[in-house]
């Protein structure tokens, strides 16, 4: 009579078994959220034993990675920018947080800004990253607000949520080990050697099922209602910790059929405005936009090349300027 | 259910469990019950169909035996299809509703069956074996014909009328093709024709036949099997070997691997290159066909191995489907080794019967020619599939005619050199004929034969990296089949030793659990 664990099956067990401790001793952190597709409120920051916080990929969050001190260094202006791909930009020197940072210290402020975009974020996890980011005293916060990241939103919570419960769909996912090598796979391999246009018709981001729901009126009326509902909790959040934050509203170019191009706010500036006032800023991408050339600044009708994300960092800086949130320097 | 879904990975060891707790008689009912009901989970009311196919086919095998059983018995059971689809109706209320013509056709099917089962009897003996043969063929035939044919030819039809000048301007039927239809056909129709001729005993009981039929592991992609290889599985009560749950889940695992692993992934390029509205250049067109090639061998191969590891779970063996075909030397050892199971089945049901290659070269051509035709045809109905069995004919009347290519059809007899040349060439005419099979229609096949003229490599997409995408699912298939080749079958590892073993076991679970590309339909499920 043949054994029922072949010597074969039980190496694969302990391999397996060995590989799913290794993950959650040495990659504790790392693992940090893993299955809450960015609704932890922690996953991605990790305090370090020296009085630093590093920002990493993890948990449903791709911050870019960096680095700061968890307590603001006396006399210096510290920029936290959360939102979408937008602010995320293609790389962390380029997009506009970064820029912010940049400009404000050429001017001779001691400034440092920080990154905390994350592409597909919309209103409620950009609420759950700020409730983190407002423990690392920030001197001002800029929420970059848009409409057009609820379906992600929604289905990232619906995932969170399925996570929890018993569904054996889920079963194998629950292994940190299996789980990081997935995400290995998906991070390092496939979005580096599968090209957009072969994603995309293989509809791997849902975009099939973004732009379908989008098309709903109904629909983008419950996405607006969901941005206002998280965007106005956000600001009531910063004002209890007398924190003051600017919200810059996101734009779209679109063709306007006749050989030309026009900005979009898709109604979102009008969204912000019954939050304004004691503490709380405005800026609108579509009105920093519309006094440029403002076509070329766009990669696709909603992602910025670097000349578009400096405009936009000039503007947020002379909107400090004005509202005396920095001054000095030139 | 598809064989690669959690409720599958819950199903198959449920089911495992209690089949082995129970004695032969409730085997018998469980896979029945399980097949019926892993069939049911695409669409129920296509159970009937399934039900006609076994009662047809079981009263027809026993009359061609020269057994025959009461009217009252054979509309007694007639009547089972009706049932169904009176019970569909009545709690299936997610599932379209079940048209009452079909219910009245179902109701009419037992009485209409019966009155021809008795007319048919009051023939001379000499005849009556062949008029019950004939009653099944057409039986079966007319139910693939109908729902998998009728608005191919009558569309088809159509189009030639209309070219003539005149619009008949009928409308094409709403007809949702039943999934496995042709492989349960297939395997009916062998069953009866076995019985015919004297080479198969037909079964006396009702619910191993259904059981034989609707054996859930082989129901909807094969393995076709026969009578004499399944039926009499099922008549005696399996033993239970430990030696058989390993062997069925190492053939699960490296089924998984080949359709999630290598399928799915490929799929993503195959999809690309084919479907893509954007023009193709000659890369991609080459990639395509490339990334086609291992999605279809991993997917329909992965299928087989998935089957063959779930029946052996329940101490069934089902037959290979799959012998390393890409390393086939000519169009007749390729037709050896893919689909094995189809190409027996059009041997030994087709081209003997019509005389094989007894009555000279041009009769063995026409031959051929009619079997891989029909063959072209059963794969589905779009001029595509004829084009791509006369394909084939063309091929094997190619390597029959040419001298030094005929010599390539037995690899037993050639040189290495020879083999490697042979399968090298060989796999470029596969893949000519996976563009044909691929494409949807006339204008995609032309479009992709369009683009070997067009090397620019900026008018697609970029292709390199995608074929480093490409190698990276196809390369650790071949080193599967490098080390599976002495042994002859594609699953058999038993030739390492543990350590390799398990490590191959850990490789292959890492490379499914870690896959990337979302869900994608088995192939011939279409079939």
């Amino acid at each position: 009579m043949k054994t029922w664990f072949t010597p074969a099956f039980v190496m694969l067990l302990i391999i397996l078994i060995g590989g799913e401790l290794v993950v959650r001793i040495f990659y504790k952190a790392d693992m940090q959220g893993r299955f809450e597709y960015g609704y932890n409120p922690t996953a991605g920051f990790v305090e370090n034993a020296d009085g630093t916080v590093n920002l990493i990929r993890a948990g449903g969050r791709r911050f870019w990675p960096q680095i700061f001190s968890k307590t603001r260094p006396p006399g210096t202006f510290r920029v936290m920018v959360i939102g979408d791909s937008v602010p995320r930009g293609a790389s962390l020197a380029t997009a506009y947080p970064a820029q912010i940072g940049g400009k404000l210290r050429a001017s001779g402020v001691k400034a440092e800004s920080f990154n905390l975009a994350i592409g597909g974020n919309g209103a409620a996890r950009s609420e759950i990253i700020l409730h983190k980011a407002l423990d690392y005293q920030p001197s001002l916060v800029i929420l970059h607000v848009d409409n057009g990241d609820e379906f992600e939103d929604e289905r990232e919570f619906r995932r969170a949520e399925a996570f929890k419960g018993w569904h054996p769909r889920t079963w194998l996912m629950k292994s940190f080990f299996i789980r990081r090598l997935y995400e290995v796979t998906t991070e390092q391999i496939f979005w580096k050697l599968v090209p957009a246009e072969v994603r995309v018709l293989a509809s791997v981001n849902d975009t099939g099922d973004k732009v379908l729901a989008g098309a709903n009126p109904a629909t983008r009326r419950e996405w607006d209602a969901r941005v206002q509902k998280y965007t106005a909790e956000s600001v009531a959040l910063a004002r209890q910790r007398g924190v003051p934050i600017l919200l810059l509203t996101e734009s779209r170019l679109h063709a306007d059929g006749h050989d030309g191009f026009y900005l979009d706010d898709r109604g979102l500036d009008e969204l912000m405005r019954p939050m304004l006032g004691g503490g709380v800023y405005f800026l609108s991408m579509k009105k920093i936009l519309q006094k440029t050339n403002f076509a070329p600044l766009f990669t696709d009708g909603t992602h910025l090349r670097p000349a578009g994300h400096e405009i936009v960092a000039d503007a947020v800086v002379e909107k400090l300027r004005q509202t005396g949130l920095v001054s000095g320097g030139h | 259910m598809s064989f690669v879904s959690w409720q599958y990975a819950l199903f198959l060891p449920l089911l495992a469990l209690l089949y082995w707790q129970l004695p032969w008689r409730g085997r018998i009912f469980l896979l029945i019950a399980g097949s019926y009901f892993f069939y049911g989970m695409w669409d129920a009311r296509f159970l009937a169909l399934l039900l006609t196919t076994t009662v047809v086919d079981f009263f027809g095998a026993l009359a061609i035996a020269g057994e025959k059983k009461s009217t009252a018995k054979v509309i007694g059971i007639g009547l089972l299809p009706f049932c169904w689809l009176i019970g569909c109706s009545t709690f299936y209320s997610a599932q379209p509703a079940v048209a009452k013509e079909i219910i009245f056709a179902a109701g009419v099917f037992p009485v209409a069956y019966g009155a021809l089962y008795q007319l048919l009897w009051r023939l001379p003996p000499e005849k009556q074996r062949r008029a019950f043969l004939i009653l099944s063929l057409c039986s079966n035939l007319s139910v693939l014909g109908f729902f998998k044919y009728f608005n191919f030819f009558a569309g088809s039809l159509e189009t030639l009328l209309a070219k003539l000048g005149w619009h008949p301007g009928w409308t094409l039927l709403h007809i949702i093709l039943p999934v496995g239809i042709s492989f349960y056909t297939f395997q009916s129709i062998s069953y009866a024709v076995d019985v015919y001729r004297g080479v198969a005993k037909p079964t006396n009981d009702f619910f191993t036949f259904a059981a034989f039929v609707s054996f859930f592991p082989q129901l909807v992609a094969g393995p076709i099997e026969r009578r004499n290889d399944l039926l009499v599985q099922l008549e005696k009560p399996a033993k239970f070997e430990v030696a058989d749950i390993h062997d069925g889940l190492r053939l699960i695992l490296i089924g998984c691997f080949k359709k999630i692993y290598v399928a799915d992934n490929c799929a993503l390029l195959a999809n690309y290159a084919f479907d893509s509205k954007t023009a193709l250049n000659g890369q991609w067109a080459l990639l395509g066909v490339l990334a086609f090639a291992f999605q279809i061998y991993g997917d329909f191969s992965g299928y087989t191995d998935i089957a063959r590891g779930s029946a052996r779970l329940l101490g069934i063996r089902l037959n290979r489907n799959f012998s390393f075909p890409y390393f086939a030397t000519s169009p007749s050892d390729f037709w050896r080794r893919w689909h094995m199971t189809l190409s027996f089945w059009f041997r030994d049901y087709i081209y003997i019967p019509l005389g094989g290659n007894r009555h000279g070269a041009l009769k063995t051509l026409r031959n051929l020619w009619i079997a891989m035709l029909l063959a072209g045809l059963w794969h589905g109905a779009s001029w595509t599939f004829v084009i791509w069995g006369a394909y084939y004919a063309a091929l094997l009347t190619l390597y029959h005619v040419t001298p030094g290519l005929n010599r390539l059809a037995v690899p037993e007899k050639i040189s290495r050199g020879w083999l490697v040349a042979g399968a090298a060439l060989m796999f470029a005419f596969t893949l000519v004929g996976w563009a044909i099979f691929r494409s949807k229609d006339m204008t995609q096949l032309t479009g992709w034969f369009a683009a070997f003229g067009n090397w620019n490599v900026s008018a697609a997409a970029d292709w390199t990296k995608p074929g480093g995408w490409w190698l990276l699912h196809v390369v650790p298939l071949l080193l599967l089949q490098l080390a599976t080749w002495k042994a002859r079958d594609e699953a058999e590892l038993s030739r390492f030793a543990w350590p390799v073993r398990g490590l191959i076991y850990t490789l292959l679970f890492l490379l499914v659990a870690s896959s990337v590309a979302p869900d994608v339909e088995f192939i011939y499920f279409q079939f």
